[in-house]
């Protein structure tokens, strides 16, 4: 199988790993032999249809910033839609950085190599919560299959989980901690009794928040995965702008001891049901699943036959999404093959 | 003894037959049932009385069985049972809005203010209060839309449990 990865962030590179390291136990286990045949960042691209060297491709990248100075096969301000149409691939992995004012270019890459019926992978959030039926209808139309588990919560598994582990359920809800970051600000908040700030400022020297921490702190990051739930796991037809969405940046230490008293955690909770559509601080049990610390993902899937069944993983890290991009590609290997 | 209960059902198939399964096996008499399909809770469950006699022994035998069944029972001889609820505000309330809010709450029919407590902030606006509610069963759901309103037209944070 050729991949065509778009945008060489944590991401793209985790995937390349893994590819890499699983190379042997593929062929093996699924007789899958995956090469990676263009790559693209903001530079430029790396093509070459005889596959690319993943050490090579990750070491350029890291020593000049640029995919396009990869040695003999790389190529300068080339745009990646030239780098679909040039080149012969089966599947795009498309994790170039999320845009959630148009999706772009991300959706443009994606309805591009669907028409060309290729198959495509994605942990890119911003199309999908913005454009998720165009991007359905359009791998539709041409047989191509879309795949998204990393999009929602890393490493959990949810979206796969949800279609065939739990296939022959309604599933009527689900309620979740979808943001890592929050997550760990509000459980060292809770453990510390430290104020907002200076733990969001801690958060950002470790990494775990980015240096503009908006679209996690205030609970956009999560809205978006609500959205891709609706849509995808309770089958409806909604958008960003349909999320009642609070963040924790209003927050107080005050707050989690006036909770912890009573033996409840301050937690940010997505919620997506057919009646509701909302991200919100709440109040969860000390000892419930949800009581979660660090930067743990968990969700609640709520179900007419398997009653309530609850997931828990790393929401966030290169290999980890890196794990559910892996799982996609092989489902849809199984399924072509 | 005799004890009234009333239960909350779902309204699908077999669930007044489970409901009543235990009563009978655990020696207490069923006197009476009234069940009315169309009378529903806000919920959509539907409340069903029920007469029982036995011991004392037996009777707490059989409430333990249905309430082990996840069967809610909502009223015990005439008394509504009620569900504790929590919330917490955060936002300058005591300058201006304490008496309000309790007043606000204690006067939803079937909620009463059970507990309050402070805590302080240096900047006021970023005060928190916890208010425990007790509310009849049945009500919770339109009782926390009733506080995140009051909440958002004072400009306070409201965090409920889920």
């Amino acid at each position: 199988m050729k991949l065509c990865i778009i945008g060489f962030g944590a991401v793209g590179k985790g995937v390349s790993k893994v590819v890499s390291m699983k190379k042997k136990m593929l062929i093996e286990k699924y007789g899958l032999d995956i090469s990676v045949v263009a790559v693209t960042d903001r530079s430029g691209a790396a093509v070459n249809p005889d596959g690319l060297d993943i050490e090579l491709l990750i070491e350029t990248k890291e020593k000049t910033g640029k995919i396009s100075d990869y040695p003999e096969y790389g190529i300068s301000n080339i745009p990646s839609v030239q780098v679909l149409d040039d080149i012969d691939y089966d599947c795009l992995i498309e994790v170039s950085p999320t845009n959630i004012d148009d999706g772009e270019p991300a959706r443009t890459h994606m309805l591009k190599a669907m028409q060309d019926g290729k198959d495509v992978v994605t942990s890119n959030k911003g199309p999908l919560s913005l454009n998720f039926g165009e991007l359905t209808s359009a791998a539709d139309s041409t047989n191509a299959q879309f795949k998204y588990e990393a999009s929602v919560g890393g490493a959990m598994p949810i979206i796969n989980f949800a279609h065939e582990t739990l296939a022959g359920n309604n599933i009527t809800s689900v309620l979740g901690i979808l943001n890592g970051t929050c997550n760990y600000i509000l459980s060292r908040m809770a453990n510390e009794g430290s104020p907002y700030l200076q733990t969001l400022n801690e958060a950002q020297e470790l990494g775990i928040a980015e240096t503009d921490p908006t679209q996690d702190v205030e609970g956009i990051d999560a809205a978006c995965k609500i959205v891709i739930l609706a849509n995808s796991v309770l089958n409806m037809d909604v958008s960003l702008k349909d999320v009642k969405v609070v963040g924790i940046s209003k927050i107080t230490p005050e707050s989690i001891a006036l909770a912890k008293k009573e033996g409840l955690l301050i937690k940010l909770i997505g919620v997506a049901s057919h009646d509701n559509l909302e991200v919100s601080p709440r109040l969860v049990r000390e000892g419930s699943p949800f009581a979660v610390d660090g930067t743990l993902n968990v969700a609640t899937l709520r179900t007419d036959l398997a009653d309530d069944v609850t997931v828990v993983g790393k929401g966030a890290g290169s290999i980890e999404t890196a794990s559910a991009i892996l799982s996609d590609i092989i489902s849809i290997w199984k399924a072509r093959t | 003894m005799r004890l009234n209960l009333v239960l909350e059902l779902l309204d699908v198939p077999g669930q007044l037959l489970d409901a009543l399964d235990p009563i009978g096996k655990l020696g207490a008499n069923i006197v009476a049932v009234i069940h009315q399909r169309d009378v529903k809770t806000e919920r959509g469950t539907i409340p069903v009385h029920i007469s029982i006699e036995g011991d004392r022994e037996t009777l707490k035998r059989v409430l333990k069985s249905i309430e082990e069944m996840d069967i809610q029972i909502i009223e015990v001889d005439g008394v509504v049972k009620k569900e504790k609820i929590t919330t917490i505000l955060i936002g300058n309330i005591v300058d201006k809005d304490l008496k309000e809010t309790i007043k606000v709450l204690n006067n939803i029919n079937g909620v009463r203010v059970a507990d309050l407590n402070l805590k302080m902030s240096d900047n006021p606006e970023e005060s928190a209060s916890r208010i425990v509610i007790e509310a009849d069963y049945g009500i919770k759901k339109e009782l926390i839309r009733n506080i995140n309103e009051y909440g958002k037209s004072k400009g306070f944070l409201v965090i409920n449990e889920i």
